[in-house]
């Protein structure tokens, strides 16, 4: 059991460094993910009637919906170029367990969003001036890990459906709103808009927990088709 | 008159007699009027859905477990009611809501839940028209309807320790005059027969639907084999 458990956790990696080299050989995701988040806040800066005293209102909505879509476009690239090449079904060939194989690609895609953040995070910072505390980033981190795992989980199923693009912002969004709700409340706090955040960071805790174990359960349903 | 449609009339008279408890035997509330008696079939109908949706999600275990695809086609059909007794809920909420909180919608915990419940189920639906009919639309659908099923509590529990102004539960508190709960537990047993009687129709329908893909599959497969029969 032992042994089988470190096999899984060497698989994970494995596939993960995979992923990242194709990445870093390409370079094609993080650097149009990290101009869409700036194309965002653009956007958002010319939505809202901004100023300095509605900024820490304001702020952190934007941070979530850049931070949501963003992570929309990473996950359904995860499984893109699995689908392309047809190479997930010859992992699935290999003795790895298929939930090992998806940590992989959630660990990946995960560090992908994380690298995205930290362009979101300091532009956020900048653009709209409002402090960047330890608070702030620890929600949002804390948030992508929960994030990545539902994302990936329904990344790979839509990657056999129809209309792939249509069918994940509508499974993966509904499913993300608790993270949404408790990080938002986080950053508000963080960023002076009142509330507290200790209790935040532990319940952002508890649903990272929760849903990595169920993602990792169901995981075997969805890849092992 | 088939058994079908027996069980339909019969369901449909319950639901007259409840109609008669809420109008004319139950007491105008004293603060709110009339409009207070949305309160039955608004509860009622919420409960039918979670009712609904639980079946979705033993539904969808039972197909992951054993692959049984009676149990798909019961989370199938369940998924379709509840995702109807979900809207009835909303509006009548809104309804409600509209005379009293004077706005139609507030983010409070249980609209933001029940809310967030349509939109997944409605989302089982898609995966369901979309994915390959078979083996792969009925793994992944019961994945959508086990993690919906979790999701609702967490998202609920997670906006309650924000804010909430939705009344809490009054029936189990105690809080109901008798007549009212007598309405209301009348109310909420014949909307519990009519969701029944709704997912056993739409089970049916389900079935014929299986059976049919069924045949289309089988009959160039079949063809060969029977050539020299007579049919």
């Amino acid at each position: 059991m032992w042994c089988t458990d470190l096999r899984s956790i060497a698989v994970a990696i494995a596939v993960a460094r995979k992923d990242l080299t194709a990445e870093w050989r390409t370079r094609e995701l993080v650097p149009a993910l990290a101009q869409f988040v700036v194309l965002a806040l653009v956007i958002a800066n010319f939505g809202f009637q901004f100023d300095s005293h509605n900024a820490p209102a304001i702020a952190p909505g934007v941070l979530w919906m850049a931070l949501v879509f963003a992570g929309l476009v990473a996950f359904g690239r995860a499984f893109a170029a699995e689908r392309e090449q047809a190479s997930l079904e010859a992992m699935l060939l290999t003795p790895a367990a298929p939930a090992a194989i998806f940590a992989g690609k959630a660990l990946a895609a995960g560090l992908l969003l994380v690298i995205c953040e930290a362009v979101l995070l300091p532009a956020l910072a900048l653009f709209f001036s409002v402090p960047l505390s330890f608070d702030v980033v620890s929600a949002v981190l804390l948030a992508t890990v929960g994030m990545a795992v539902l994302g990936c989980l329904f990344a790979a199923m839509v990657a056999r459906v129809r209309a792939r693009e249509l069918l994940l912002p509508l499974l993966t969004l509904p499913l993300w709103i608790p993270f949404i709700v408790v990080g938002g409340q986080a950053v508000q706090a963080a960023m002076g808009a009142g509330g507290g955040t200790n209790q935040a960071t532990g319940l952002l805790l508890d649903l990272d927990i929760l849903f990595v174990v169920l993602t990792s359960l169901a995981a075997r349903f969805v890849l092992d088709d | 008159m088939t058994r079908y449609e027996q069980a339909a009339a019969g369901a449909v008279a319950l639901m007259l007699v409840a109609a008669g408890f809420i109008f004319l035997f139950a007491p105008t509330d004293a603060l709110q009027g009339p409009v207070q008696r949305i309160f039955y079939l608004h509860v009622s109908s919420a409960i039918a859905a979670y009712g609904c949706f639980g079946v979705v999600l033993i539904g969808g275990i039972g197909y992951l477990w054993k692959e049984s695809a009676a149990a798909d086609r019961l989370a199938r059909a369940a998924a379709l009611v509840g995702l109807v007794f979900t809207t009835v809920t909303l509006i009548m909420g809104m309804i409600w809501a509209k005379p009293i909180w004077n706005t139609f919608w507030t983010w409070d915990a249980r609209l933001t839940s029940t809310l967030v419940l349509w939109i997944i189920y409605a989302g089982y639906l898609m995966v369901r028209r979309l994915a390959e009919p078979g083996r792969q639309a009925a793994r992944f659908a019961a994945v959508v309807g086990i993690f919906g099923f979790i999701d609702v509590p967490v998202v609920h529990f997670s906006v309650t320790w924000w804010r909430t102004v939705h009344p809490g539960p009054v029936v189990i508190n105690d809080a109901l005059p008798p007549e009212m709960l007598i309405a209301f537990l009348i109310t909420m047993a014949c909307t519990l027969v009519l969701a029944a009687v709704m997912i056993a129709i739409r089970y049916r329908i389900e079935y014929l639907m299986d059976q049919a893909a069924e045949r289309i599959v089988a009959a160039p497969i079949a063809a060969p084999s029977e050539a020299g029969s007579a049919r």
